[in-house]
């Protein structure tokens, strides 16, 4: 069996054959795992510097030579890296006196640091399968982030208390602005709100449940939906990048529904986390400073806000190091050309917006295909994997071991 | 011609995904990744029919992209594209207090391209980067 990090879900059950440049005897792989396991076949990263192809060592010896004479590096990336390579990261972040951040700093992170702290309850998707009988996917669309989302944990599986699963036990609900693959599944549980409007959404959410009649949407809709979160036994909510870019600073609004729903019956959050360790970032950076993401070490000590997030240090420091991600296409056009115009190191197994600009492109081996390690699932269930392709290129780790000790 | 005025909102689509997993520079990711989503009363309001070209446009940047009609209920005013170098074209980068940039919530104009216009290629983003 192998573990495809195509998502943060690490579905263990996979079974697939990956030979001759080809994929074959596949079994559970999903569309969007599918297309991850074959991406081992095409546009793989040469170790390069400034266009012209290097042996390995020479690259990573241009990497260390700017990140030495850097004063203020950026080290960026880690959701798709192992929690071995990450810890290497931090380390490296904090001899360079460097700032580090992660995907999850434009993405979950006001949200996963909520649920990291204790101050939003949450549960492993092992009990969602168990107990859940209200799955809401709120701003998420898992058809297509997290494809087995439904069919492993949150709708059509039986669990233990749930045997009668979807056909008569479970209720999958969609909160979104459009009517989104997932919801055409639970189409008479579709709630929609307006781009922007969750705060409001939720506002009217508690008013139904004190009894008073919501000022606003369709208030015979958001009865129903007062209705059914009462009579929930054991719900559980999926935010994502929909929710958390209408709420942004708002977050306590939210917590605020968790806290009431908690009141009245049983509600978990786990945050629909897209990279397949995001979360394990996360934990492991709030375990060494305190803080999830956005830190910096400068003056040896680490300090966090928003001045250290990809988006604003893209402006303010002097070279960058991305590791397994692709800012360039990714992020907004204006921090895509702040990272391109500076000396700048990628370390990723396949060719991107990024490797392209990078002057120093450094080829890893895929995390769960290539190289083995650990990773923490959405829901904060550590997984080990085995690689499953025999690969002479270096996993994330030993790049990263490599460069540190050159610097 | 004067423009239609739209709030876009991005989102993921499972399709486009594994075309990027591919490659982010062959034909089918800019085939699934250039599209915007338009409401089918907005979409003839422009004179427009899926697949026909239209420049989306505003301070940030500008992109051409091919027009899709939408399936789901009326949403007029609001338009649909995937997360993806074409919609980052549009981003602004004023951001909330939590240093979000605004993937959901940008402001753009739709019209129809000009005859000769083709699709905004990737190798034209990558130099409008790279500066």
């Amino acid at each position: 069996m192998a573990t495809c990090t195509g998502c943060s879900l690490l579905c263990e059950d996979i079974e697939a054959e990956l030979s001759g440049g080809k994929l074959s005897k596949v079994k559970n792989l999903c569309r969007k795992g599918h297309g991850h396991f074959q991406s081992a076949f095409s546009e793989r990263t040469v170790p390069m510097i400034d266009g012209k192809k290097v042996d390995l060592d020479q690259a990573i010896a241009r990497a260390a030579e700017i990140l030495r004479s850097a004063k203020s590096p950026l080290l960026f990336g880690w959701s798709n890296s192992t929690l071995e390579a990450q810890n290497v990261g931090i380390s490296l972040a904090e001899k360079l006196d460097a700032t580090i951040d992660d995907t999850s700093s434009f993405c979950q992170g006001i949200l996963m640091e909520r649920i990291l702290s204790g101050s939003i309850p949450t549960c492993t998707l092992d009990d969602v399968r168990n107990y859940a009988d209200v799955s809401i996917f709120w701003g998420a669309d898992p058809s297509s982030s997290h494809p087995r989302h439904l069919s492993r944990f949150s709708y059509y599986p039986r669990g233990d208390k749930r045997q009668k699963s979807y056909e008569e036990e479970r209720t999958c609900m969609v909160v979104d602005v459009r009517m989104s693959a997932t919801a055409t599944l639970c189409k008479d549980y579709l709630f929609r709100v307006p781009p922007g409007g969750d705060a409001e959404f939720i506002e009217a959410i508690l008013s139904v449940l004190e009894g008073k009649i919501p000022r606003l949407g369709d208030k015979k809709k958001m009865i129903e939906l007062g209705g059914l979160l009462k009579k929930a036994e054991w719900g559980a909510i999926f935010p994502g990048l929909g929710m958390i870019y209408s709420l942004q600073d708002n977050m306590e609004v939210f917590e605020r529904l968790i806290a009431r729903l908690n009141e009245i019956t049983t509600f978990k959050v786990i945050p629909m986390a897209g990279h397949f360790n995001m979360r394990g970032f996360n934990e492991l950076l709030r375990e060494k400073t305190g803080y999830i993401n956005r830190v910096s070490f400068e003056g040896g000590a680490a300090s966090h806000g928003p001045e250290n997030s990809v988006v604003a240090a893209a402006k303010t420091c002097d070279a960058a190091l991305v590791i397994g991600s692709d800012p360039l296409s990714s992020l907004p056009f204006g921090t895509a050309r702040a990272l391109a115009r500076l000396p700048l190191i990628a370390i990723d197994p396949r060719r991107s917006l990024t490797t392209d600009a990078a002057g120093v492109v450094i080829p890893a081996a895929i995390s769960g295909l290539e190289a083995g390690g650990t990773a923490v699932r959405m829901d904060g269930v550590k997984i080990k994997f085995e690689p499953i392709i025999k690969a002479d290129l270096p996993a994330d780790e030993q790049i990263l071991s490599r460069i540190m000790e050159a610097i | 011609m004067v423009g239609l005025e739209v709030s876009i909102v991005t989102v993921r689509d499972i399709f486009q995904d594994e075309a990027g997993r591919h490659s982010r520079f062959s034909e089918e990711y800019r085939s699934k990744s250039a599209v915007i989503i338009l409401d089918r009363q907005d979409l003839g309001s422009l004179g427009a029919k899926e697949g026909d070209l239209v420049a989306v446009e505003n301070d940030t940047g500008s992109v051409i992209v091919a027009a899709v009609a939408s399936h789901d209920d009326a949403h007029p005013g609001l338009a649909i594209m995937y997360n993806s170098p074409w919609s980052n074209q549009l981003v602004p980068e004023a951001v909330c207090q939590s240093s979000i940039p605004g993937f959901k919530s940008i402001r753009a104009t739709v019209q129809p391209a000009e005859g000769s216009a083709a699709v905004t290629d990737i190798s034209e983003i990558f130099s409008r980067i790279k500066g």
